[in-house]
Order: structure tokens, then C-alpha cells, then sequence
């Protein structure tokens, strides 16, 4: 399995490992409260002159000014909530207004098609905005067999990310409730658009 | 042909737009462990999803 592992990733060009990397930033910095390691890891990130990287260095300021606790409140400020949080990171309930909608069932069809289950002790519904990022980046890195070829990713993100993730994204950097989240909510919208043009060049 | 000129600028056009990203796939800590390979073909995937989750869970992520 080892070898067969290391070969899948030999086999991913650059760029698309690059996009992966994006994927899981975005997935561990939305799955959960980030904790202090995570913070850390942020703050030393440098960006360029590209709207991503001014993203990331706004990001990398807002990191080294954050605790730990201060980050975890906003978190649950934002998708926890007393009664809810300020979002709903949900595919089904952008899409359609509420949640555990077509939208959920037509992914759980295609990750069961796909060879994709939800790990045993998640309970949250699997069209979060953090599993889809994370299950876009196991397609791309081959994590789920081998790796996704490109007409098989640009499916799997026109029918599950694409209608929605954007306006999640925008949403996030202008939410009430966002300090740490507004610089990772402006990395995703600029992300987003960046993964929209390259699937219509790609093919 | 066309479709091989398409991907070469595709390429061209990540490499652009996401220089930034190498930092970023140096500090993103792996998979969340939200989801796993279902099938026991990968095995190797799924037993270490399982571990990290254990690990995370114990160290309270």
C-alpha cells in the first residue's frame, strides 16, 4: 500500500498538489476550532503580491494577534451559536434554504459511488464546507484510491461546491462575528474563482 | 492538440494564481479526518484516518 501511496503522489502534478494544499488549509481551519498549533502554523505564513496572497498575509497579521480561546469563541460564534451560529456552512442549506436537502442526498449518492464514507465519529451532516474541502483535496492527492482525474474533479465541484461555496466564502468575510475567519473567508472566495476559471480552461 | 495547449495554460494559469500556496500546503496539518476511503482496497487510508481521529480525539482537536 505504501508504495502504491507513494507513486499516486508522484503522479500529481505541482499545481494540483498546490491545490490540495489550499483545500486542506481551508478544511482544518473550518472542521473545528483551530488549536494553538494550527494558529501558529498560520501566522508564520507568508503571501505575495496575488489576491491569495494578500489573503494570506492578512491572515498571518490576524494570526499572531489571536489566542487559542479567541478563536475557539469565535468559531462557535459564528457555526455553533446558542440556538445557531451567525452561517450555516451547508451545501443543502445555501442551495435550497434548508438543511438535510437534495443537495445532502445527492452527495451522500456520489461519495458512495466515489468510495468516500463519513469517519465513524462525525455526526455533522457531509455537505459541510470543511468535508467538502477536505474530500476535494483527498480526490485530487488520490487519499480516497487513486488519484481523481480532472474531468472527475471538475464534476465533483460543479455539483457540490461551485453553486454555493463562493457566497459561503463572501459570507464568512463579511460576517458580524469574524475577526481570525474574515482573512479565511477572503482566501476561499479567491480561491474559489481561481479553481472556477482553471476547470473552464482545463476542460 | 487544442486540448493539450488547454492544460498546458491551465497549468500555467495555477502556477500564477496560487504562487502563494506553497506556504500554505507546508502549514495546512494533513486531512481533518472527516472523511475516509469506504472501500478495504485502501486500507493503508483507512486504518490511518482512524488513528489520527483517535489521536485528535484524545488530544481533544
Amino acid at each position: 500500500m505504501t508504495p502504491a501511496k507513494l507513486a499516486n503522489d508522484a503522479a500529481v502534478p505541482e499545481e494540483d498538489v498546490l491545490r490540495a494544499g489550499v483545500y486542506d488549509l481551508l478544511a482544518a481551519l473550518l472542521a473545528r476550532p483551530p488549536a494553538r498549533a494550527l494558529i501558529d502554523r498560520v501566522a508564520g505564513l507568508e503571501g505575495d503580491e496575488t489576491d491569495l496572497g494578500r489573503g494570506i498575509r492578512a491572515l498571518s497579521r490576524v494570526a499572531r494577534a489571536t489566542s487559542e480561546t479567541a478563536a475557539e469563541r469565535e468559531f462557535s460564534r459564528l457555526f455553533i451559536g446558542m440556538a445557531r451560529g451567525e452561517l450555516l456552512p451547508y451545501a443543502s442549506y445555501y442551495m435550497t434554504g434548508f438543511l438535510h436537502e437534495k443537495p445532502l442526498a445527492l452527495l451522500r449518492n456520489d461519495m458512495a459511488r466515489r468510495g468516500i464514507e463519513r469517519a465513524p465519529n462525525v455526526f455533522e451532516p457531509e455537505d459541510n464546507i470543511a468535508s467538502l474541502c477536505e474530500m476535494m483535496a483527498g480526490l485530487i492527492l488520490g487519499r480516497f484510491g487513486e488519484p481523481e482525474p480532472l474531468s472527475g474533479q471538475k464534476d465533483f465541484y460543479a455539483s457540490h461546491i461551485s453553486p454555493w461555496a463562493g457566497h459561503f466564502f463572501a459570507d464568512l468575510e463579511g460576517a458580524k462575528g469574524s475577526v481570525f475567519y474574515a482573512p479565511v473567508g477572503a482566501i476561499g472566495r479567491v480561491f474559489m474563482e481561481i479553481e472556477r476559471e482553471a476547470f473552464r480552461m482545463g476542460g | 492538440m487544442s486540448e493539450e495547449k488547454a492544460a498546458t495554460s491551465r497549468r500555467d494559469f495555477l502556477k500564477l494564481a496560487s504562487a502563494a500556496a506553497p506556504a500554505i500546503a507546508v502549514a495546512a496539518v494533513g486531512t481533518t479526518g472527516t472523511a475516509e476511503a469506504a472501500t478495504a482496497e485502501s486500507g493503508s487510508g483507512y486504518r490511518r484516518t482512524e488513528h489520527v481521529e483517535k489521536y485528535l480525539a484524545s488530544a481533544r482537536f
